[in-house]
């Protein structure tokens, strides 16, 4: 099995660009490869990650995406929902050793789509769920709920992820929503869906990331410091959500298997920085206890205790995660991104304080968390 | 299980998604060359290609294409389809209709699906096939009210 | 490359209107009989890779989440592969990579379609961006007029042209009468299809696929585990897959790049000089009898401009040198986002001599194809007995 090293990263803003959605996927792999001063026809294979029809307006989103990503006569593939899942497929041809370099692309125009929840309707199936107003947000709405009640989460401790995240996110030039908060505008914030607060709900982003994987020897010729691919675990539930327990996901078993893969033995300690993907702000304390991060139940002292925050022993989203940028599909390749950057040590302003040697990086999409992916790299 | 007597149902369902999508830059200047009776395109400064509609960048050669130039109105059928069936979009008013991939002179594609040959009664399919050839020239008709978008050229007159 | 992979067990639904079934229930008829088929369990499964045609095709997005239980995939990772119509042949590349990966031993494959849930046309209109080539999409007319570029650029007068599609249709609806899981299962002679109404000139009503629902399941494994599981495993020879630009003018479709690099790097990959001597069978992807036609010539199978003269001499047809789509192919089953992995699994069972009254005798070395986009994606996968 051959090593894969992430050797440069690009990526768009997450504010409301005026560009056509192929002008826009342009620039940032443009910039890839300039950046490492490779032609578009010397990379080996594209993957791409775009969502068909409802998060476009267009369908097969490979074809319409295809030029802008650069795939033009090249092998290439896409995968079609979290961009994480590009990320892992485009490691598969290096590893068997049949490819040297893949560049990955996870691309979405939110500005361009009707709201999150008008969409992800959507994926409720036609018969029992959609009649009766399930969707991402009802959905995460009653898992929050039980959250709450089951281990005495309390709001704050919900809010203050909201005012951690931001705070991050104006130190991202990339970050879409930036604006100093408090636990008290987010706890005012409208109710929208009880117990879910406005603010509490990630916004609906522009995004383009962009990252050139590539093999051991090739890595070490691009650049001076790759970031290693050392494991990958996923994990998907069951469909329909009584027939599931809400606060215990599948996000146990796809850490379980990226641990094993990367011979991580003790998370909170051999973990550096996290990057998770949180589009309601009370999952990043559930996912953070599924990920081993604390004991199950205790998400809300673990905010508390401040190890999260980005000068913590164990920063969580230092980018500011999907509640301050939330291109829905390409999400999860940002969180990617973002963990080679920590370890890369260029995060910029919010790079985090230490060395980083261990980065994790986590995708989930679905209906409270039905899909689940980790991703852990190495220095 | 006990044998089941009712026959499986189906049920009608309608989604409705609305979108605002941006035509961005290069696509908007293309289009308000429409509204001048201009056919614009944009040139690649590495492999000298010329394509309409205007691209902001040469696919293969990935640089931006930044140079613009108006290009002919006149060009060579690639191919042409007879569409006699309705589907979506596409009303039964609006058939038999001539689609069309069109070569302007003087640019390196085609240029297919907004085109299409009209200018004699093309329900006469003996007729078509006699006018409508791979290879024959055509000529853009435009419309008098024009808007800035692909409605703005009426048809393709084939050129005795 | 990486540790060989091998298909070690195929599961097809009977294709057709199936109201009979939700579309939960289509896939896992196909996802049972697969497991049937291999002889293991979901158990012995390490992951799963999905994918259909576009969220539109039947209402409901990312329809994975849907199906997670006719997927065997709870408890599992999985991921979802689409590229259009050429989506069937890009699930099955996605689970030879993992195999050969090696961060997985056995890998599930499906693809599934209910076409006549929802309004196939109306998706494939949705492919084409609003702005510039919104007026006339769809899958006919596109394909109809990539039939008449060929025929214009090669100088093909529409009566040859028309006998040499006339014996595709033939053929594969012959292909289709042989194969219980077809949709369409009728005889048809070349006046029939001569005399059907015309859809898109030169395009008549038995030029064109049908509108089917059915579902494919395909179970992928690595060599060790391959050899210990299955008496005989269908290898994977090569594989390659390569796409166009988006803009339909911008490429000849006449000589379609696309095709013509992606069979290459596959042939290549299988050590294949002379495709039409060394291959046993062919699963040519097929919607359209006139663009079968290009597609030949595209595969290397004849040389570029001749595939009329082949095909009128018999070269295609059952019992000739190369026969294609001996299953009826797409033109008679086609629910489109499985129809590509249906052209794997119909190839495995041609080289592993499991295709029953359809089978072509003796096949070794099989071809397998798809195509997709706004006529933009070829993928081929090559299966051979031997290793
Ligand atoms: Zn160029």
């Amino acid at each position: 099995m051959q090593k894969v090293g992430i050797v440069e990263v690009t990526q768009s803003s997450g504010v409301e660009s005026p560009l056509s959605l192929m002008e826009f996927t342009y620039k940032p792999v443009k910039e890839l490869l300039d950046k490492v001063d490779m032609r578009r026809d010397e990379v080996d294979m594209y993957i791409l990650a775009a969502t068909d029809v409802f998060h476009s307006g267009m369908s097969c989103a490979n074809a319409f995406d295809w030029d802008a990503s650069g795939a033009f006569m090249k092998p290439a593939s896409r995968e079609e929902g979290d961009a994480i899942t590009a990320f892992v497929y485009g490691c598969m041809p290096i590893m068997e050793g049949r490819y040297d370099t893949v560049l990955v692309v996870g691309l979405i125009k939110g500005s361009e789509n009707p709201e999150n929840d008008t969409l992800t309707s959507f994926v409720a199936d036609p018969f029992y769920s959609r009649p009766v107003g399930i969707q991402e947000t009802t959905a995460a709405a009653m898992q929050m709920r039980l959250y709450l009640q089951r281990y005495g989460i309390t709001e704050e401790q919900c809010a203050k992820v909201v005012v951690k995240n931001l705070g991050n996110a104006l130190f991202n030039p990339y970050a879409h929503i930036k604006k100093r908060v408090n636990v008290d505008d987010v706890l005012n914030s409208e109710r929208i869906c009880d117990p879910l607060k406005a603010m509490e709900c990630a916004p609906k982003s522009e995004g383009v990331c962009a990252m050139l994987l590539a093999s051991e020897e090739k890595a070490k010729k691009l650049t001076d410091k790759p970031v290693w691919f050392k494991g990958w675990g996923s994990s998907m539930d069951t469909f329909y959500l009584g027939d599931r327990d809400l606060l215990d996901t599948q996000l146990k078993a796809a850490a379980a298997s990226a641990y094993k893969m990367a011979g991580v033995s003790d998370p909170r300690k051999e973990i550096d920085v996290a990057e998770i993907c949180e589009p309601y702000a009370f999952q990043e304390l559930l996912w953070c206890e599924q990920l081993g991060f604390c004991a199950q139940g205790q998400g809300g002292k673990l905010i508390d205790s401040g190890v999260t925050q980005i000068t913590g022993a164990l920063p969580v989203n230092p980018s500011g995660g999907v509640l301050a940028m939330n291109p829905y599909v390409a999400r999860g390749l940002y969180r990617v991104a973002e963990a080679a950057l920590q370890i890369k040590g260029k995060a910029g302003e919010h790079q985090v304080d230490g060395k980083v040697n261990t980065a994790l990086a986590h995708s989930t999409y679905g209906f409270c968390g039905q899909w689940q992916g980790v991703v852990i790299l190495g220095s | 299980m006990a044998e089941q007597k009712e026959k499986p149902r189906k049920v009608a369902a309608m989604g409705m998604v609305p979108y605002e999508m941006a035509l961005g830059p290069t696509w908007t200047r293309f289009f308000e060359g429409f509204k001048e009776k201009k056919i614009l395109g944009t040139k690649c400064n590495k492999c000298g290609r010329v394509l309409v509609p205007a691209r902001p960048f040469c696919s293969r050669c990935f640089e931006p294409m930044e140079e613009w130039v108006e290009v002919a109105q006149e060009g060579t059928i690639v191919t042409w389809s007879y569409v006699n069936y309705t589907y979506f979009g596409v009303t039964p008013d609006m058939i038999p209709l001539i689609g069309a991939t069109i070569k302007l002179d003087g640019v390196d594609c085609g240029t297919g699906m907004w085109t299409q040959i009209g200018g004699f009664d093309i329900k006469d399919f003996e007729l078509v096939t006699k006018k409508v050839k791979v290879g024959a020239r055509v000529r853009a008709v435009w419309r008098r009210k024009r808007q800035g978008n692909f409605r703005d050229i009426d048809y393709w007159k084939i050129i005795e | 490359m990486g540790r060989a992979v091998a298909v070690i067990g195929t599961g097809q639904t009977k294709h057709g209107r199936r109201d009979d079934l939700s579309y939960p229930d289509l896939v896992r008829e196909a996802v049972k009989k697969v497991f049937e088929d291999a002889g293991i369990t979901p158990r012995d499964v390490d992951g799963v890779v999905y994918g259909s045609m576009p969220s539109m095709m039947e209402g409901v997005a990312y329809n994975h989440f849907y199906f997670a239980d006719a997927l065997r995939v709870v408890g599992k990772p999985l991921l979802r592969t689409e590229t259009c119509g050429s989506t069937g042949q890009s699930v099955a590349h996605t689970a030879i990579h993992w195999v050969a990966s090696g961060m997985a031993d056995v890998i599930l494959a499906i693809a599934s379609e209910k076409e006549n849930e929802g309004d196939a046309q109306a998706t494939m209109m949705t492919i084409l961006e609003p702005f510039l080539q919104v007026v006339i999409g769809g899958a006919p007319i596109a394909f109809s007029l990539q039939s008449r570029e060929w025929m214009g650029y090669y100088h093909i007068d529409d009566a040859k042209a028309r006998e040499a599609a006339s014996i595709v249709s033939v053929d594969s609806h012959d292909g289709g009468l042989a194969n219980p899981l077809a949709h369409i299962r009728v005889k048809l002679s070349k006046e029939d299809i001569t005399n059907a109404p015309i859809i898109t000139y030169p395009v008549r009503f038995y030029d064109v696929c049908p509108i089917s629902d059915g579902a494919c399941a395909v179970i992928f494994a690595s060599e060790e585990k391959a050899k210990k599981i299955c008496k005989k495993p269908a290898w994977v020879k090569g594989i390659g897959f390569r796409g166009e630009e988006y803009f339909i003018g911008d490429s000849s479709k006449a000589v379609w790049q696309s095709t013509i690099e992606a069979s290459k790097e596959a042939y290549k990959e299988a050590g294949i000089t002379n495709p039409l001597k060394e291959l046993d069978v062919a699963e040519v992807y097929n919607p359209f009898s006139y663009q079968e036609l290009m597609f030949l010539e595209c595969l290397g199978l004849c040389p570029p401009g001749e595939a009329p003269d082949y095909v009128i001499k018999g070269t295609f047809s059952p019992g000739g040198e190369l026969p294609c789509d001996p299953s009826g192919g797409v033109l008679c089953t086609n629910p489109i986002g499985a129809a590509g992995l249906i052209r794997v699994a119909e190839a495995a069972l041609q080289v592993t001599g499991k295709a029953g009254e359809h089978q072509v005798e003796g096949a070794k070395l099989a071809l397998s194809h798809a195509m997709g986009g706004a006529m933009q994606f070829n993928g081929v996968t090559i299966l051979g007995s031997e290793l």
